[in-house]
């Protein structure tokens, strides 16, 4: 046998022992079962803009000390939300330049109209040239996120809580959701 | 939605290298260099490979992260925010491929001292995918963390196909210098997805004097997934025979076809030194039957529903404001699914070299008999570059080819890509009188242990060669 097959052998078993020997070493795959994507998402909600015209009656023409709007949040029964969503923060803000405070709540109902879940706050007064911001942080952990999953639509009620001064100003109303999903 | 998660984790990890065949590559004692290089010097007469064994290539790779990144199985954090952080490490530059070919039929033959032709059928599977760092972030972690950064679109670019190659190709000896070679390829298409180019932008912005606290831009977005030989796999009432029937015939040109050619030359510069190149798959693929397009393209912003408040609706109901804000989302958002004939063009590769012999083959003293081979050993480098959606990537190989005895033959590769610098390969080529057996590996250190490797690359042959 020639030097050179010996080599040859060599390599040969070489090849063949680094066949035998190639493994995967130091890693756990059924951490598979573990992996999850969970996104954290931003999302603009409702927004509007009012002022006093907007508390007259249409039908009437005198002052309504409350109004309300409802806006169904379809997403809310899609199977992203329905399966994955594991947690929200809602986020209300009021710039108010009315000398008058309100009162506000925010409902969450289902389809059939049960309360699901309400927020309520005062909005405190400003004045013109001197908007005022009053905010609250709604948070929705993992036990409560069924309040949210079984909700459609979204209330905002508005309530006047008069004084003495004219009322005429502006008040915005600007909402968003931090919705963290598991999925 | 975790199993697709997994899976796309475990192809990410396991991604796939180019198919560089360094080792194969002037291999001039092997027939599958003419594939590389039509016109190699070669020294043999007559070959046919043993259907369906004559070459099984395989390559998996990923130009940034490897399975250990991911599964390590130390506990210091979990696996989720080792995803994350795989993520955050990788570029959109990054990429992924698989390659796979399969030689169903090779043979050729030498019709005179300086002709030698040879024909075939293989069947290849192609993917690649660069890395789609900025959807992937979002789709992982979402926007909250990234207000005012922009998730860029176009991050999105992955071509993938498989066909059957119906080949000939003519390898012709010039003079006593030049070599020059050409092969013409037929593609038989049967699967095809394309979606390059794409762009668009989406962003949340903070808006401290805006109508609400951020807005939501997804701006010139264009987005295009074109198929073929998809669509009718997703018809449910298609059975898997039915299915498996389309798919033979897909690949005996009753689907989508194409043409290419392979070239390629040696030159001998001195008598040591050889200078070779080639260039291989310059081909078109026209995709018209069974074609599917996925458009997704707009520009729209929002900050949010803006109901008309009070609720002024007939009988106090409830305005559709959702309905009024998904229609305008559908109006400048579309989505649709069209059928359009589209042409995609193969990716070309390119392979050049420049190799030095020495050793002269001491062969037996008879002046009537030649020798094939003038050395018994050749030392040189070799570069490889294969044509991607955003530009070539190389490769760049130095090599030592020895001569042992006629029949054995070894090569030994060092290899520098995007994947990794210590990539040593291995091939070994053993005659038993006419039969050829071949086995060819690369990156040999990743054997130790594959989990830490960032590709593998495997290819082995049964084959007669005739040398008269």
């Amino acid at each position: 046998m020639s030097p050179q097959y010996h080599f040859y052998r060599f390599f040969i078993l070489l090849l063949i022992l680094l066949g035998v020997t190639s493994c995967v070493k130091d890693v756990d795959l059924s951490q598979t079962e573990d992996i999850s994507l969970q996104p954290k998402m931003q999302t603009d909600l409702l927004i509007f803009d009012i002022d006093q015209k907007d508390f007259i009656d249409p039908d009437t023409n005198l002052l309504r000390t409350v109004i309300k709007d409802t806006v169904r949040l379809e997403f809310l029964d899609d199977s992203y939300i329905q399966d994955d969503l594991d947690k929200v923060e809602f986020s209300f803000r009021y710039i108010n330049t009315f000398p008058q405070a309100f009162n506000t709540s925010i409902y969450l109902l289902s389809e059939n109209n049960q309360l699901q879940r309400s927020v309520d706050f005062k909005v405190q007064p400003g004045s013109a040239g001197n908007p005022v911001t009053t905010e609250i942080i709604d948070f929705i952990d993992t036990d409560e996120i069924d309040q949210i999953k079984r909700s459609i639509k979204m209330v905002v009620e508005v309530a006047v809580i008069s004084n003495s001064d004219p009322f005429v100003g502006e008040l915005k109303f600007q909402s968003k959701g931090l919705f963290y999903f598991v999925f | 939605m975790r199993v697709i998660i997994s899976i796309l984790i475990l192809l990410c990890c396991s991604g796939l290298h180019a198919q560089n065949k360094q080792l194969l590559y002037n291999f001039s004692a092997l027939p599958q260099t003419l594939m590389s290089n039509p016109g190699a010097n070669i020294n043999f007469d007559g070959h046919f490979g043993v259907p369906l064994l004559s070459q099984v290539h395989v390559s998996v790779g990923s130009s940034g992260v490897n399975m250990y990144d991911i599964f390590t199985d130390s506990n210091k954090e979990t696996i989720n925010a080792r995803i994350t952080t795989a993520i955050q490490k990788l570029t959109n530059q990054d990429y992924f491929m698989v390659n796979e070919q399969l030689e169903i039929i090779s043979f050729g033959w030498r019709v005179n001292k300086d002709n030698y032709f040879s024909a075939g059928v293989y069947q290849e599977a192609d993917l690649f995918a660069y890395f789609p760092k900025d959807p992937l972030t979002l789709i992982n972690e979402g926007n909250r963390d990234y207000i005012n950064v922009p998730f860029d679109f176009s991050d999105v670019s992955f071509t993938g196909e498989v066909m059957t190659v119906y080949h000939i190709g003519w390898n012709k000896k010039m003079d006593n210098k030049l070599t020059l070679g050409i092969r013409l390829k037929l593609y038989s298409g049967i699967f095809n997805v394309e979606s390059t180019n794409n762009s668009g932008i989406f962003t949340t912005r903070d808006t401290p004097d805006g109508s609400n606290y951020y807005r939501h831009y997804a701006t010139g977005l264009d987005i295009r997934v074109n198929t073929s030989g998809y669509a009718s796999l997703q018809d449910e009432t298609t059975t898997v025979q039915e299915a498996t029937k389309e798919l033979v015939k897909n690949s005996f040109f009753g689907g989508n076809i194409g043409a290419g050619i392979d070239i390629g030359g040696s030159y001998r510069i001195d008598q040591n030194f050889t200078a070779t190149g080639s260039l291989q798959d310059v081909g078109i693929m026209y995709q018209r039957k069974d074609v599917e397009n996925y458009l997704y393209y707009g520009t729209y912003a929002t900050s949010g529903l803006e109901p008309l408040f009070p609720e002024i609706g007939p009988g106090g109901k409830a305005l559709p404001y959702w309905d009024i804000f998904e229609d305008e989302v559908d109006a400048n958002l579309k989505d649709e699914t069209v059928q359009e004939s589209y042409v995609t063009w193969r990716p070309f590769k390119l392979n050049g070299s420049l190799q030095f012999g020495f050793g002269e083959t001491v062969g037996d003293c008879n002046y009537l008999i030649p020798l094939k081979r003038r050395f018994e050993n050749i030392m040189g480098i070799q570069l490889f570059g294969v044509m991607r959606p955003r530009g070539l990537k190389y490769a760049f190989t130095m090599f030592y080819d020895r001569k042992f005895t006629p029949d054995l033959r070894m090569k030994v590769t060092y290899t520098l890509d995007d994947f990794s610098y210590y990539n040593v390969g291995f091939l070994v080529s053993k005659k038993l009188k006419n039969f050829n057996l071949y086995l060819a590996a690369d990156n040999l250190f990743g054997y130790l242990n594959l989990a830490k490797s960032q590709h593998q690359s495997v290819q082995m042959g049964l084959q007669f060669i005739f040398i008269k």
